[in-house]
């Protein structure tokens, strides 16, 4: 049933829904910008004249980022280091969560204060970068996929799940032989799929967005992810590797090109993966904070 | 299999009995070796990379030398504290770490929220989704991209100076302006993570009954009304942890995005603590000073956790612990 609603609540609807479509502009507007910026000619992104929509057309950037060639092993990089990470990550908070979950573990309380405490004290930048200094870490592969492999707030979010799969299964394949691995392997991560792919998600994600680790443990740019590129091209404004100054200066002299171009451009393809499956994968995102925020 | 008795719903009866009776925890152990080895390969991760950096920390009350490693190195007691309080820059340095994460937090901390109820009251459903949608998406840009953005907008001919423009003024440096730094750094915050914030809260309301509100409707409550004894009562204890969590999280603003988007032009408001320790620490290679000013921030950190949680513990009953 509708009840009549008063002028000042109508006025209050008219203002919410006008500030959230501007809302909505504001967070779209700046990323259909750099498409736009990426697209127009040197001469319109030089007048400032670009909006919404390019002005002109112009494939210089991307021609460029493409012939250069460097943001192919960076992209190269990035997906191993996000794909052998993610499988690190699930695999062994799994396994700790899925001990921790059982109610007679003998360790079960030592570890859980042992995680606990991790998240509300730690050694700090210097300690942690000696550490693994001192481990010959630096400049290799696995720096970028072991140290931040374990976090006790997804362990604690693995526990929280897989105390809710009913004790009895774990039970039955007991008395049918099975150990913990085996029912770890073949009753609780199939049961968790969906938690898995949730996970699984976010962890490429930060991989895919991550760079400090890079900027402090790698020293060899061939090891470089992605965005430990787009900071040299996009923030520090340090055109061309694979180009020489002198081919750089040309291209730019001759106005074919806008350094924004390149690297509006490169920020498109970086950008490109995750703004093309956003609208599909958004919702298990929102799923996994809401299961992370209910925790036991 | 043998060794079954200690599965399951074992009755807890049983484990004191045996735990009285001397079954001891070593056969305990053994029993469960299975578990122990699954849980073994994460604890030791968290070991190496958690656990021996905390006892890493000594060496903010040593001079550290790579050659005698950090047990052999030479105690100086609290000299590195000293030369921090000394330092001219120091009160600088304090002096922005502590407004940038008070701004920052006064800013981004209540906006998710007003963002929630605003959302809350949105009655087409497709609508609210949309709008939702479009709001977590900056959330999953990178700080360098998010940065890489900004640079271009504020350049000379960039989207930023086409406002100042419609205003009349001369175009700004932004990123040279050390005024410019903190409106960029959160302003930017905002953008990023406004959308995202409001899930929790949106989560917390999702568990509202509906018959609240029609039962506040019949007896004649008002919109406004509505909002404030139900709506706002429903977040309350979300709002109340994510507080006492921000709190202290106030003295490491994002240090990654300082580090992008400061330079020598604009340390004067940009320099902070963390990136004062990555200059001087991890390029500078003064390991045990900058251990030493770290190991100092954590611990007002954590004082300010401490004490949020203490007075919301006696004001609110809502508390970390």
């Amino acid at each position: 049933m509708r009840y009549k609603e008063s002028i000042l609540s109508r006025l209050f609807d008219v203002a919410n829904y006008t500030f959230i479509v501007v809302m909505m502009i504001v967070m779209i507007y700046p990323l259909i910008n750099v498409l736009s910026i990426s697209l127009s000619t040197p001469s319109a992104i030089v007048a400032g004249k670009v909006g919404w929509l390019p002005k002109g057309f112009n494939l210089e950037g991307y021609k460029y980022l493409f012939e250069d060639g460097e943001i192919f092993r960076a992209y190269r990089n990035t997906i191993l280091y996000a794909g052998v990470g993610t499988f690190i990550t699930l695999a062994l908070t799994s396994l700790a969560a899925y001990t921790l979950a059982i109610r007679e573990f003998v360790l079960r309380k030592f570890a859980t204060v042992y995680w606990a405490v991790t998240m509300f004290i730690g050694g700090g930048l210097i300690p942690t970068f000696l550490v693994i200094k001192n481990l010959g870490m630096m400049n290799t592969f696995w720096v970028m996929v072991i140290p931040g492999a374990i976090g006790a707030f997804t362990v604690f979010v693995f526990r929280t799940f897989f105390q809710e799969l009913p004790v009895e299964l774990r039970e039955s394949a007991y008395m049918d032989g099975a150990n913990d691995f085996v029912i770890w392997y073949k009753v609780t991560l199939p049961l968790s799929k969906a938690l898995l792919a949730t996970f699984a998600l976010f962890t490429i994600v930060g991989h895919w967005n991550s760079w400090f680790n890079a900027l402090l443990y790698l020293k060899d740019s061939d090891l470089h992810p992605l965005q430990m590129y787009l900071r040299r091209i996009v923030v520090e404004e340090n055109l061309g590797s694979g180009y020489t100054d002198g081919e750089i200066q040309a291209l730019l002299a001759s106005n074919r090109m806008n350094p924004k171009n390149l690297q509006m451009a490169a920020v498109m393809v970086a950008m490109a993966p995750i703004l093309f499956i956003y609208p599909f994968i958004q919702r298990y995102f929102v799923k996994g904070v809401m299961i992370g925020s209910i925790k036991g | 299999m043998v060794a079954v008795p200690n599965r399951g719903e074992a009755p807890r009866k049983v484990q004191s009995a045996q735990q009285r009776t001397g079954k001891s925890i070593w056969k305990r152990l053994l029993q469960q070796r299975v578990l122990i080895l699954m849980v073994l390969p994460a604890m030791l991760i968290t070991f190496i990379f958690h656990y021996i950096p905390l006892t890493g920390i000594v060496i903010a009350f040593k001079k550290y030398s790579v050659a005698k490693g950090i047990w052999g190195s030479d105690w100086v007691g609290l000299r590195w504290f000293e030369m921090f309080f000394k330092n001219p820059f120091s009160p600088r340095i304090l002096k922005n770490t502590f407004l940038l994460g008070v701004y920052s937090f006064l800013w981004t901390f209540p906006a998710p929220i007003v963002l929630a109820l605003l959302f809350n009251e949105i009655k087409h459903s497709w609508f609210k989704r949309l709008a939702q949608t479009i709001s977590y998406l900056p959330h999953f840009i990178s700080t360098i991209i998010i940065v890489g953005m900004l640079k271009v907008f504020a350049s000379e001919t960039g989207l930023f100076n086409e406002v100042v423009s419609w205003f009349g003024q001369m175009p700004i440096q932004f990123f040279a302006e050390p005024g410019w730094f903190r409106t960029l750094f959160i302003g930017s915050s905002l953008w990023q993570g406004i959308g995202w914030g409001t899930i929790i809260y949106l989560a917390a309301l999702a568990g509202v009954s509906n018959e609240l509100y029609e039962a506040a409707t019949i007896d004649g409550a008002t919109r406004w009304k509505k909002v404030w004894h139900i709506t706002i009562p429903a977040i309350m204890p979300t709002v109340t942890l994510l507080f006492i969590l921000s709190i202290g999280g106030i003295m490491g603003a994002d240090v990654q995005k300082v580090l992008l988007m400061y330079s020598p032009l604009t340390y004067e408001t940009a320099d902070v603590l963390d990136t004062y320790i990555f200059r001087e620490g991890i390029e500078g290679g003064q390991y045990s000073y900058t251990a030493a000013i770290g190991l100092l921030t954590s611990l007002i950190s954590f004082f300010l956790l401490y004490l949020t949680n203490w007075i919301s513990r006696k004001v609110s009953e809502n508390s970390l612990w």
